[in-house]
Formats: structure tokens, sequence, C-alpha cells
């Protein structure tokens, strides 16, 4: 589960967005009555990623690469962010990935099927997972051995090492999941009982609960990418581990340039300056039974870290740099949009960002209040503010477009309660809750002061300002803090005793298309933690917690699908959080570049299936 | 003026350690994050987060802190590691330093070769059209953000982006020991936006005080004695009237060898201040505070070679 922290550069926040767009688009009025997403996005052809072509490139060739921020992890065992996904997915092969342009079609890597009931990959009633692995794959230099399953095993049970300390490890498969495998909440890093390999080519994972479901999606997370224990266990005695900062080898069909002992520091990867991937040399496509075989079009991908994004982006749409990977600041996308509009792409569906209201101290400790204040809000505000419609669309609930339940819960209008109608904001809803709050003349009339505090990168001072001015308009008092988003996090909201009334800019995006990793991490109970939190609202609410439980064991694609969309209602129904927009990922190549977007990696480029013309 | 240069030094070092002090209570005693959270990262879990806070040495008292600080400072010159490449924040300084020195050293030369005449000839020929032709141009270039005008000469003379493609744009820059030439061509707009601002300064700076020198009773006997307008002008008076552009100087050496983060930024310069701006976006800390270091230092340094040099260009000033 991903929070937005260091996505400053990414979707909204990184971008700074395509604020001037909106006004560009035909189509800047947002409506909330349809059903459909794309329709109400002003794209030109070509820039909707579902229709690149993903066969028939041109081999070879080194595609110049810009990021503004540097990555944070390269090692699939701690890897988190977005961005390193743009790596990491391409140097390594996780047991299951998904379809480059699609946003959730899950497909084998290196798995050779995706375990279903019917071909006898889920059984004993969904608790015992079954993957068999691809012969013939091979680490890259200096390992270049054969890998085998147990290379899987010993990757995810690395990942409980205090010194990698993956971030998914805990909710997908040890103590803060709903189905643990058996073992892993105790787990160090050492052997897990629920992870066994009864032959070289097979993997089993054993649930204490019926959880396939929510497993078999989370093996496409880079956890499950196999690694050499000979190579790595060294490596993992430091805290933390220099795989992946200093050493690094994988299987994918790429690589970080590298010295003959498999160092990248210095030689492939120079912090906060610039990596450079090559073709892994033991890789072959001929270890794929999937239709989806990356072609690995390109020879070498140099990536310059830092530098304006400006210039950059301006840089890549006049050629002389073929993509930016971590968003492109506005003023080049309302160029992008006007001049160069097949360079132009737009991914939706990459994420939401809400206002979280504390509902365990304060004034919204009342649900009322909290309804009053969404009913307040000005939404489509927040979506001007962010770029328009190239942007975003105003958020009414909490799964996003792109996901399974979104439909469901009531697609891009929402739940149908009143206070969540009008994108614009409405007072007189608004006030009709501040009276059923205990304040008749639906202005809050106590002594409490309400604390804002919201990141200080834009987009989200424009978003802390229309929440601030809709509380100050029922008659808040408010104290705005406007700390940097890390800060934000670390120390504000992502600390429950701080006692944040609302934190206007946090976000969530999904680690796969299933609303349990949309919805669990930011809303349930048991999750709030003392540090690091990423429960913002404190949202402890029994019902919900209980049909959250109830349906991360439903199985059946449609009833999980109903059961999530009901957790979603419940959340709405309680306001936990004011919504401002579901996000979408702009992004700018040169004319040189075939591009092909990640749409479920926030619409990043996929370097293995990316060539130049 | 040994024991002047000795007594400098030592006050030299009181500062960093001063420094050194604020920096390590900002960042660890008052800080604007938990480091252990920090370096933990995202949903990492309260026992992770012990785990570090140990490894790192945060659950010991703030002084045991402090002392193991300084003591990996003097004696192993070790400023500690970035939260989250992992890497020594010694090596990134040095691996960034070159082209910082790069940027700084063409930058100032380029300045004080224009700053310095522009000043003398618009005081010498005060109020006549060329010195307010020279000082409105300085007002001209003092008015403009670096930032502004490096995005403005990219999209002017970058040889990708620009009107007129003439030179090397931004992202270009290649080290010195690589290729000399691609060094310097890929240099020329930034060492021309970082200079222009300063120079127009110091050109004012300059004027400034040598208008005030050459009214100076001495300057007018020198006159009387007869000596050439030439000697007067650069024995007596710009002799005595650049001692504040070299207190100016040394200042903005050492603090643009700490990091010219803007120019660096606009045209991608993998400088020191690039290294910093990343590390503040991050929080990451240890990052800061290295960076944060090195520019104290530098400053500190730079403020003793001006000292000294006062003494041999203004031969009122003598040490003892």
């Amino acid at each position: 589960m991903r929070n937005r922290l260091q996505l400053a550069a990414l979707s909204l926040a990184a971008a700074s967005l395509a604020v001037g767009v909106a006004a560009c688009g035909s189509s800047s009025k947002s409506s909330t009555s349809s059903s459909s997403v794309t329709a109400k996005i002003p794209l030109k052809p070509g820039e909707n990623p579902s229709s690149e072509k993903l066969t028939g490139g041109k081999k070879g060739g080194t595609l110049t690469a810009f990021t503004s921020i540097d990555f944070a992890h390269l090692d699939p065992g701690e890897s988190y962010y977005t961005l390193d996904y743009e790596v990491v997915m391409s140097t390594q092969r996780p047991l299951l990935t998904f379809a480059p342009n699609s946003s959730g079609k899950i497909v084998p890597d290196l798995a050779t099927a995706v375990p279903t009931t019917s071909n006898g990959g889920i059984t004993d009633g969904g608790k015992t997972v079954t993957v068999h692995i691809q012969k013939g794959v091979r680490f890259s230099p200096p390992v270049n051995r054969e890998v085998t399953s147990a290379d899987v095993a010993y990757a995810i049970e690395r990942a409980a090492n205090p010194n990698v300390a993956n971030p998914y490890f805990s909710t997908y498969l040890g103590s803060a999941s709903f189905t643990p495998v058996v073992g892993a909440a105790k787990a160090n890093g050492g052997p897990i009982a629920g992870i066994t390999t009864p032959d070289k080519w097979t993997i089993v994972f054993h649930m204490t609960k019926p959880g396939a479901a929510t497993l078999v999606p989370a093996l496409t997370l880079p956890i499950s990418s196999p690694l050499p224990k000979e190579f790595v266990a060294p490596l993992d005695k430091h805290s933390p581990t220099t795989f992946g900062t200093t050493f690094l080898v994988g299987t994918g069909p790429y690589m970080v340039k590298a010295d003959k002992t498999g160092k990248i520091a210095g030689i492939g990867y120079q912090v906060g300056k610039s990596l450079t991937l090559v073709r892994n040399p033991n890789w072959s496509a001929s270890t794929y039974t999937s239709a989806y075989r990356p072609p690995a079009y390109l020879n070498q991908i140099n990536v310059a870290i830092g530098g304006d994004p400006t210039v950059e982006g301006l840089q890549v749409l006049k050629g002389s740099h073929d993509v930016q990977i971590d968003g492109t600041p506005r003023s080049d996308l309302k160029l992008a949009y006007d001049s160069y509009p097949s360079q132009l792409t737009d991914t939706v569906g990459t994420g939401d960002f809400y206002a979280a209201l504390d509902t365990a101290h304060g004034v919204f400790k009342n649900v009322n209040l909290r309804r009053a204040l969404w009913a307040a809000t000005n939404r489509q505000a927040d979506v001007t503010t962010a770029g328009g419609p190239l942007a975003g669309l105003p958020m009414t609930h909490f799964i996003y477009p792109g996901n399974l339940g979104f439909a469901q819960a009531g697609g891009i209008a929402g739940p149908p309660f009143d206070f969540n109608k009008n994108v614009h904001g409405n007072m007189k809803v608004a006030c009709k809750y501040m009276k059923l709050a205990g304040f008749p003349n639906c202005k809050y009339t106590g002594n409490q002061t309400v604390q804002i505090v919201g990141a200080s990168e834009t987009p989200f001072p424009e978003w802390t300002q229309i929440i601030d001015t809709a509380a100050t308009s029922l008659g808040f008092h408010t104290h705005v803090t406007e700390p940097s988003q890390s800060v934000m996090y670390t120390k504000y909201c992502g600390t429950p005793k701080q006692e944040i009334d609302i934190c206007p800019a946090v976000g969530w995006i999904r680690d796969f298309p299933d609303p349990l990793s949309i919805l669990v991490a930011p809303f349930y109970g048991p999750s709030i933690v003392s540090t690091n939190n990423s429960n913002w609202p404190q949202a402890n609410i029994p019902a919900v917690n209980a049909a959250m439980r109830k349906a991360a064991l439903v199985v059946n694609p449609t009833a999980r699908a109903q059961a999530w969309a009901t957790v979603d209602k419940m959340l709405v129904s309680q306001a936990v959080a004011v919504p401002e927009v579901f996000s979408n990922q702009p992004l700018v190549q040169s004319k040189n570049v075939a591009g092909v977007n990640d749409q479920w990696n926030q619409g990043l480029w996929d370097f293995a299936y990316t060539s130049l013309k | 003026m040994i024991t002047y240069i000795i007594r400098r030094v030592l006050w030299g070092i009181a500062m960093l350690f001063l420094v050194s002090l604020l920096t390590f209570l900002i960042f660890y005693v008052f800080p604007s994050a938990d480091p252990a959270i920090l370096r933990a990262g995202r949903n990492a879990s309260p026992a992770n987060i012990a785990y570090i806070r140990h490894e790192l040495g945060l659950d010991k008292p703030i002084y045991i802190q402090f002392f193991r600080y300084i003591k990996a400072i003097v004696l192993h010159f070790n400023f500690g590691y970035s939260f989250y490449s992992g890497a020594s924040v010694l090596s990134l300084i040095k691996d960034r330093l070159p082209a910082t020195l790069s940027l700084t050293a063409g930058a100032v030369v380029l300045w004080v070769l224009a700053g310095v005449p522009v000043g003398i000839i618009s005081a010498i020929k005060r109020r006549t059209v060329l010195d307010r032709a020279a000082m409105g141009g300085a007002l001209f270039f003092v008015s403009m953000p670096v930032y502004w005008l490096g995005l403005v000469v990219l999209f002017l003379f970058a040889s990708d982006i620009g009107k007129f493609g003439i030179f090397p744009g931004a992202n270009t820059y290649v080290g010195l020991t690589v290729n000399p030439g691609k060094w310097f061509t890929s240099l020329i707009l930034p060492w021309f936006t970082l200079a222009a601002t300063q120079a127009a300064i110091y050109s004012r700076l300059l004027r400034g005080s040598l208008i005030e020198t050459m009214g100076e009773d001495y300057v007018r006997t020198a006159r009387a004695k007869g000596l050439p307008e030439r000697r007067v002008i650069w024995r007596h008076g710009v002799r005595s009237a650049i001692t504040p552009v070299i207190t100016v100087l040394g200042l903005d050496i050492g603090a643009l060898l700490g990091g010219a983060v803007l120019t660096e930024i606009v045209f991608g310069i993998p400088g020191i201040g690039r290294l910093n701006f990343s590390a503040i976006q991050s929080t990451d800390i240890p990052i800061v505070q290295g960076t944060t270091l090195l520019a104290a230092m530098f400053i500190v340094v730079f403020n003793i070679i001006v000292d000294i040099s006062y003494a041999y260009l203004d031969p009122r000033v003598r040490y003892s």
C-alpha cells in the first residue's frame, strides 16, 4: 500500500500539474453524472495510453530519460514508490505482473500461469496457492546461475529482515494481513513455515485463512522477484542492506550497469545524478509463456537525475531528450496539449487525494460536522488548481477509477448522499448537517481551533486554502501549518498524538487493482499505529472494520467488488475524509519515441516495451 | 602576522564547532521529523523503527549522540550516510564538489572581470552617460532573479530549446577531466547567468566605495603632489576602495562553494547545491547536515583568506 510520500514529483503533486490545461480542454466543466471516466477528459488522438502499440517497435538505441527526484530503493525487497518500480520492474521478474498498458490485467512473469482454482493454483478453499515458475531463467552477472523456487522463497522471507524492512510484507503476508501466511506473523528474515518449495520449480503458500484473492494479486509486487541468497545475504547484514544501493543483481530484461562483482554504486548508479540500464546478457524472451513477452527493444536507458523539470519537459518536447518519468510541469503540459498532442499521454485512475479528518479527537469526532465540511468543500476547485481534467476529476468516494468495486460504489458520481452530490460545494446541505450537529445558525460556535496541516508543495497549498475556506465558512477558527510533504506525514499527519484535525493533502495509490489495497491501511481501525501511521483519519469504526474483514475473505470477483463497494459507501457515510481528486498522470515524450505507459504503475513509461522510432 | 593567522584559524575552528552543534540540535534535538522514521521508510513497523533508532544511536542521551557525531567527523571525517541511498555523505560531497568548483570559479572570474572595470569607470566618469548606462545596466541585472535569468538564457541561447541555439543548454555538463572542451562549453551559459547578477552588484559596490575614497584627503594630497591621475586612481583609490569588495567576494565564494542551488538546478549541474536541494526535499538529514557544515567551512576559510589579504591590499590595515 502506497501513500503519496515522495510522490511530489509524480501525479498531482509531482508534476505541479497542468494548471492552465483546464482552460484548454474542450470539456473543462466537470460532470458527476456519467459513469465513463475517459469521456470527461479532453484527450486528443494519441494521448490515451490504452491505444499504444506493444509490438512492432524498432530494436536498439539508447533512451534518454529525466527524473527530477532520485530513486529511493532499487532493491525489490525494499522498493515502495512508483518511481522505483520504473527500474525494479525492468530489472526483476516477480512471479506475476501486469499487462503494460492495462490498468490491472494480471499476467504471468516468472510464473508459468496465474494461479486460479480452475488450473489448480488455488486449492484448499483459497487457503493454499501454488505457483510454478519458468525453467531456464538466470540471474544477471556475476551470479549467472539458474533461478529456482527457493530463490523466490528466500526473496520473500528476507523481506521481514529488519535491515530490509519491506513495506508490504506485514500488510499482505504477515501480522497485519487478514489472511497471513502460516508463520509469517513472527518472521524476521528466516524461513517461513507457510512457504514451501516441493521442487525446484514450484512454490506453495499456505495461509491461515482463505486469502488467495489477496495473495495472488500481491504476487505482482517486487517482493516476489527471486534473489540469490549467496549474493544477497551478506549484504543484508548491513543496516540498512547495501543490496540495491551498492550491489544489485536481477532477472529482468535490463540490469543496472555494474562491474564484474555486481557493484552498481558509482558505475551504473550515481546517487542523485544518473542511472544507466543496460541489457541483462542472461535474459531470454523464451523464458516467458505469457502472450505479454516483453520485447525489450532498447539497448540502453540513460536516466539523468535532478535538474529543473520545467526545462527538462521542454527538452523532451523539442526532442533533445526522450522522456520524463516523474511527471511533467504544468507549463510544459499546456504546451504539449496545445502544440504537441501526439507527445502527451494521460493515464486515468492513478490514485486519489483527500483531506483526512481526525475522527478520534477534536471537533470532527462529530460525524455531522464532518459531513457539513464535506458538503461545503468545493472539490471542483481542487481539480482546477491541480490542472483541470487532464489532472483528474472531483473525487466522490474512496475506491478510485480502474479498480474493482469502483462502479459498484457509484462510479464517478459516487454514493448518493446529499453531502456528496455537488462537487462545487453546497452550503444549504452543509447547513443541514451543522444543525444536526447542534449548531442551529449553521455556524460553529464552539471554542476549539481547527488545526490544519497541509504540504507546501504545489498544488497542496491551494487545496489547504480550499478546505480552510470551507471550514471558516462554517464558522470554524483555523490554524494552518504547511511543512514539506515528508514532514507533514512523519511529524504531523502520521503521528496520531499530534491530533491534527485536517490533513488536506494525503492520498493513496493502490498496490494492485483490489480495493483491499486501497481501503485497509488508510481506514481500518486496527491498522492505526503510534508513528508512521497511514490511517490518517484514525478511523476505527467497528461496523466498517467488520465489513472489511468480511470482504477480505470473499473470493468471487463480483461478490468481492460488491463487498468492498459496501465498505466504501460506509466510509463515505461516515465522512472520514473530504475527498478531493481522482488523479490522472499526464506525461510527455519526444517525437522520436514510441512510448508505452504502465497504466498499472501510475502511467509511467515501461522500458521493456518502449522503443525509439 | 603569524599570530593573527593562528588566532583566526582557531576562531574558525570554534565557529565550525558551533555550527556543527547548531546543525545537530536543529536536526536531531528539535527535529522536523523523527530521523528513525525517516530512515526506516514508509509502512515500517514500530519494531523496525525501534531497531533503526537503536542502530542510529538515537536511543542514547543527546550529549553522547553529539559526541559520537563530532568524533566521527573529527577522527574519521565521516559525515554519516544518506537515509535513503545509504551512500556516504562524504563520498557524495566529493563527487559533487568538482561541478560546484567549476561553476563557481568560472563565474567569479567573469563577474570580477566585468564588475570591477565597470565600477571603476562609473566612479571616475561619474554622472556621465557612460556612468548612467553602466549603472542602469547593473540595476537591470541586479533586478533579475538568478532562476528566472537562467530560464531566459536557456530559452534564448540553448542549442536544444533556445530561440537562437548557440551554446549547450541544460543537462549537458561533463567533468573537466572527461572532456575539457565540452566542460567549457557546457558551463558558458551557467557562468554568464551566475556572473551577471553578481557583476552588477560588484560594480555598484565598487563605484560607491571608490567615489567615497576619491574624496579622501590622502587622494587630494596625492594629486597635489603631482602624481599622474592613473596612479592616483589605482594606487590610492582602487587599492583602498576595493577592500569592501574583497570582503564580499570572500563571503560570496564561500557561499557559492556551498552550492549555487538555483543555477545548478536550472542548468542540471550535479553540484553541491543540487545535492542539498534534493536532500532538503526528502528530509535526508545527514546530507543536509554535511552540506551545511561544508558551506560553513568554506565561508570560514574564505573569511580568513580575506582578512589576511587586507594587510596586503590596504596599507592602513596592520595586524599585530
